[in-house]
């Protein structure tokens, strides 16, 4: 049972070369993560901002305009359109132009400054319903605010609390600080597990596995070969994605350096554990890419990446207790955001480990007997 | 008929190459070859592994841009044409090519459908190339499964369902055991004697006696051509001795320094010499009388590996 | 072009997919996974916030406050600290999301008509759910505010809120029709971009190539099957939005099957030319996963309103199918809108599609380079 590291640095070589000889396969190791770390670090923000509103302003006094000026200056509405009637107001709603509609009736100014209780209507387009959500937030809590500039010193005679808010490790509360370093998670694997997986089985699609097996070569050393260039890979597009984020998005890194290339190389065993297992059930490359994706879509979702397990049905959340994806995500939002170290990330690095070496020990005898 | 193939079968060349040029980058793949394969004839296109038959082979099919020179194929020029061409050959690639996840009955409709072979035409034509492949009683059976010969056969068949007058068939006989190769060449012989013209490339040597005309290929050059009684024609003023010696290489060293040409062939070593008699107890004395053991020395028939060898040695 | 190839064309490839059971499956399976773990698992309703709170006051006002914390079910309490201190353990190891400190001197300072200080930390990390936490907070203190002025401070002005469309803002009905555009464009992505480069590397494409068919009768045979298996998907899809997960389906059935299959017709176009450019199925489905997937899951309004993104890629998202078909699906469940509103978004869907195979048509020349 001698492993011979020759025969595994050669297949190590010649994985590298068919899978980097196609120009474009280069290039996309290259594009892929940086693709997913821009958009991810500029589209997918659930910050509200410019929300598109419309203003029917039909009392046109100074309080009824001072009033939509608190909104375009709050900065989290964007004025899109004045319609005229409810017949151009339901038309901008029906187009999808606007989130919010603002309608200000006659009168308005006239019952304020008789200290009479007024009215403004608030329309939100619930398909958005995320925005929507904030959107009222806003709203009501603007129109409070002017209620009570416009009732004068008298609310502030009695007691009141004041809030004092902070946000810890992410103090402007940017997206792109939750969503960046998750990205380096989702990245590998996409990209590793879908080549593992591929890799192995186009040598069985084209025929070349059979040549391989006649060869001296040991199952071991042909999984190593298999999967040592695709972590490899991994590696690669990890250094990539945190030089991405350091450089044009300002991540911080807050924790200690050393523990994201560990992390990473645990989380790694899961992922290229996976992707051999598919390669044992996958006879075309068709089947590993459905396959690969039909893991990839939960283990995303159901990681804590873009939504919070806490807010999942009980079933569900149990569910995430086996995903690397879950306790990978806290280790690296918590070194990059939160300064976490090994102190407090040893659970789950250790559950992180236990499963890696659950999945690919699991996968290594699976794809030996499947060898055989 | 029109103009352009009339032309042609007047000639009675059916397929014709002028100066074919085809590079890739740096390497020159063909080397301005030329070509005229007659109407009905086994036309053989032989080489060694990268030669450049498969790469000019492509050409002739339109699948490859010749880098310079022209051709035609059935009266169509190659390079403007290449779409009618592909409608008056029928084409048998490297890799048999049919696809395994079907039955041979499947792969046979659907390539009828693609030659779009007529609907009273259809079922005889598949019942021939059925019974021609011996497949006859295996409609069913998943390509996937069928031996290399049976394979063969059948991507013979699909080759020509709509009875093309041209037929180009790159390497059909690789990997395939001897008996199945025998079989297959007399197929090819009763198709050329029905007016088929046959457009074969090989690397087997010995195939080259079923073909009317050869062309050999070397290095993108073509290095002799013509019938295979005029190839070793050529030779036969030069007689072809066998010998048997050891030690082999030693052997082989000593009569090149003595300037004979001779080259190994498998276990024995062959050398090309004026005159036969003469040459046989000069050959034994030289090689004895280095210390190395001669258990024979005789004259032989030029076979055209012979000849080819020869040939690439002095090229 | 002749119908007879395209038929041929088509005959072989239903086979060949009905012979590949195992991808037929997962072709199905797909949309029902999306959907249900869209539909049963993520939620953008944030509840349940782990809270830690930490009262140096302890007296009735404190306690009633911390009361209307818990009774508004946002928050969660794991735990009442006991030091200052524990706030930083709780919130670094992540055990809590939301700290709120009531000092020592809080309810004498109510007492005495004074402005009291509370203390709030939010784990920031993930500022989607602080965001709202903070929100959250910010309504409840205004609450408790009111009530501490008592009926003098009653609001002048009252906003009157109505929601359309979706009145009770449940957010399954916010993002089930736009995954409707995600699945159909992920199916048609891994089914169709592995089809040329496939018939590549076993090399029976240099067979055809070689012989009479045309291009075009090439990439209509092969989008037939997959037409076909998209366009189921979309129907079970469909129907479990509307019976399973109870989306409303205002509009017009018929117009939202002829304007999917337009979409259909695009995305598996997109899949075919990938296929056709990329000659091995290995980087083949890499360029389907970033070409496909990602900017109908991110950029097409499906989830993450496109309002919120920088102009740059809100401009770019107008070149992603996707953008028009989700909002075509929005307008036909949840608006209920005429074919007069959703006739801009489905000639754009047209206007792709048509591109999209003639670009695989013009690709795909009948030559090995």
């Amino acid at each position: 049972m001698q492993i011979s590291f020759e025969r595994i640095r050669q297949m190590v070589i010649k994985e590298f070369i068919q899978v980097l000889r196609d120009k474009r396969m280069k290039a996309i190791v290259f594009v892929v993560p940086v693709l997913q770390t821009l958009v991810f670090g500029f589209a997918v923000t659930t910050d509200v901002s410019s929300i598109p509103t419309a203003v029917m302003d039909l009392d046109r006094s100074y309080e009824s305009r001072e009033l939509v000026r608190r909104f375009t200056a709050s900065g989290y509405f964007l004025i899109k359109a004045l319609p005229g009637s409810p017949a151009e107001v339901q038309e901008v709603l029906d187009r999808s132009e606007v989130t919010v509609v603002l309608q200000i009736n006659r009168g308005f100014s006239s019952d304020l400054k008789r200290g009479i209780r007024t009215a403004v209507q608030v329309i939100a387009d619930g398909t958005e319903s995320n925005t929507a959500t904030v959107a009222l937030d806003y709203t009501t809590r603007i129109i409070q605010k002017y209620s009570l500039d416009i009732a004068g010193q008298s609310a502030r005679t009695s007691a009141r609390i004041d809030v004092r808010q902070r946000a810890w490790y992410n103090p402007e509360l940017k997206s792109k600080n939750y969503n960046v370093p998750g990205v380096i998670a989702m990245v590998i694997m996409l990209t590793s597990l879908l080549l593992t997986s591929m890799a192995v089985v186009r040598e069985r699609e084209i025929g070349t596995m059979e040549q391989l097996m006649v060869t001296p070569l040991r199952p071991l050393e042909l999984i190593l070969g298999k999967t040592i260039p695709f972590a490899l890979i991994g590696f690669f597009d990890m250094v990539l994605i945190t030089a991405l984020g350091v450089l044009i998005f300002s991540i911080p890194i807050n924790g200690p350096l050393w523990l994201l290339p560990l992390s990473t190389a645990i989380y790694l065993l899961s992922v290229l554990g996976i992707g051999l297992f598919i390669s044992t059930i996958a006879m075309t490359q068709q089947q590993a890419l459905m396959a690969s994706f039909l893991f990839y879509m939960p283990a995303i979702l159901l990681s804590g990446f873009m939504f919070p397990i806490e807010n999942m049905p009980i079933l569900f959340q149990y569910l995430t207790y086996a995903n690397p994806l879950r306790y990978f995500l806290v280790i690296i939002r918590g070194i990059f955001l939160k300064g976490n170290g090994f102190n407090i990330l040893w659970p789950q690095l250790s559950a992180l480990l236990i499963l890696g070496a659950v999945v690919i020990t699991l996968s290594s005898i699976r794809f030996r007997k499947r060898l055989s | 008929m029109d103009q352009g193939s009339r032309d042609q079968t007047q000639d009675n060349i059916a397929v014709r190459v002028d100066g074919l040029v085809r590079t890739f980058g740096d390497f020159i793949a063909v080397d301005h070859i030329n070509l005229n394969v007659r109407a009905g004839e086994i036309f053989g296109f032989l080489g060694p592994n990268g030669a450049g038959k498969s790469t000019t082979i492509k050409m002739l099919c339109g699948l490859l841009m010749p880098t310079s020179g022209n051709g035609n194929v059935g009266g169509y020029d190659i390079i403007t044409q290449s779409e009618e061409i592909k409608q008056n050959i029928g084409y048998m690639s490297q890799r048999f090519s049919l696809y395994d996840d079907l039955t041979v009955e499947e792969n046979i409709n659907f390539f009828s459908g693609i030659y779009s072979v007529p609907d009273n035409r259809k079922q005889a034509r598949k019942e021939w190339v059925l019974n021609m492949a011996g497949l006859r009683e295996d409609r069913s059976t998943p390509t996937r499964t069928l031996p290399g010969g049976f394979k063969q056969r059948l991507a013979l068949g699909c080759a020509i369902l709509h009875e093309p007058r041209i037929l180009f068939l790159d390497e059909p006989t690789s990997g395939v055991d001897p008996i199945s190769r025998r079989n297959f060449w007399d197929m090819i012989s009763d198709m050329a004697r029905s007016g088929t013209t046959v457009f074969v490339t090989t690397h087997y040597m010995d195939e080259a006696d079923y073909c009317d005309r050869l062309a050999l290929i070397y290095r993108g050059k073509i290095i002799a051509d013509g019938t295979p009684a005029e190839l070793r024609k050529d030779f036969m003023t030069r007689d072809v001795l066998e010998i048997e010696a050891e030690p082999l290489m030693t052997a082989l060293d000593v009569l090149e320094k003595q300037g004979i040409e001779a080259a190994i062939f498998g276990s024995l070593l062959h050398a090309i010499v004026e005159n036969a008699s003469q040459a046989i107890p000069l050959i034994r004395s030289t090689l004895t009388g280095s210390n190395i053991v001669v258990h024979r020395v005789d004259k032989i028939v030029a076979s055209l590996e012979d000849v080819f060898v020869t040939l690439i040695e002095t090229s | 072009m002749k119908l007879l190839r395209i038929k041929a064309i088509a005959k072989k490839e239903i086979i060949q997919v009905r012979r590949d059971p195992l991808s037929l499956a997962m072709a199905f399976i797909m949309p029902v996974l999306l959907l249900v773990l869209f539909g049963y698992a993520i939620t953008l309703d944030v509840n349940n916030l782990t809270t830690i709170v930490y009262d140096a006051d302890r007296s009735s006002i404190s306690r009633e406050l911390i009361a209307e914390l818990t009774s508004s079910g946002y928050f969660t309490i794991v735990r009442n600290a006991e030091r200052e201190k524990e706030i930083d353990d709780y919130l670094d190891a992540g055990t809590a999301r939301v700290a709120v400190s009531i000092p020592s001197d809080f309810s004498r300072v109510i007492r005495t008509e004074g402005v009291a200080q509370l203390q709030i930390i939010v784990d920031g990390s993930d500022s989607n759910t602080a965001t709202i936490a903070l929100g959250y907070l910010a309504a409840l203190t205004e609450i408790a505010n009111q009530r501490l002025a008592g009926a003098r401070s009653a609001l002048l002005i009252e906003p009157r809120v109505r929601v359309w469309y979706n009145p009770e803002l449940k957010s399954r009905n916010f993002i089930i029709p736009g995954l409707i555009a995600v699945i159909m464009m992920v199916i048609a992505a891994l089914l169709t971009s592995l089809t040329f480069a496939r018939e590549w590397e076993r090399g029976t494409m240099e067979q055809l190539i070689a012989t009479p068919v045309q291009p075009s009768e090439l990439v209509l045979g092969k989008l037939i099957p997959y037409f076909l298996i998209g366009f189921t998907d979309m129907v079970i899809t469909v129907l479990m939005a509307v019976f399973l997960f109870e989306v409303p389906l205002k509009g017009n059935v018929f117009i939202l099957g002829v304007v999917s299959s337009v979409f259909l017709f695009g995305a598996l176009g997109l899949g075919i030319v990938i296929s056709i450019v990329a000659k091995s199925q290995l980087v083949a489905s890499q360029i389907a996963m970033v070409a496909t997937f990602l900017p109908a899951f991110l950029l097409s309004g499906f989830m993450f309103a496109i309002s919120n993104m920088p102009l740059p890629l809100q401009l770019f998202s107008r070149l992603i199918p996707a953008r028009y078909f989700v909002s075509v699906l929005k307008g036909i469940f949840l608006k209920g809108n005429p074919i007069r509103l959703l006739v801009v978004d489905a000639i754009f869907l047209l206007i792709f599609a048509v591109i999209v195979v003639a670009v695989a048509n013009k690709k795909l020349n009948k030559y090995i380079e």
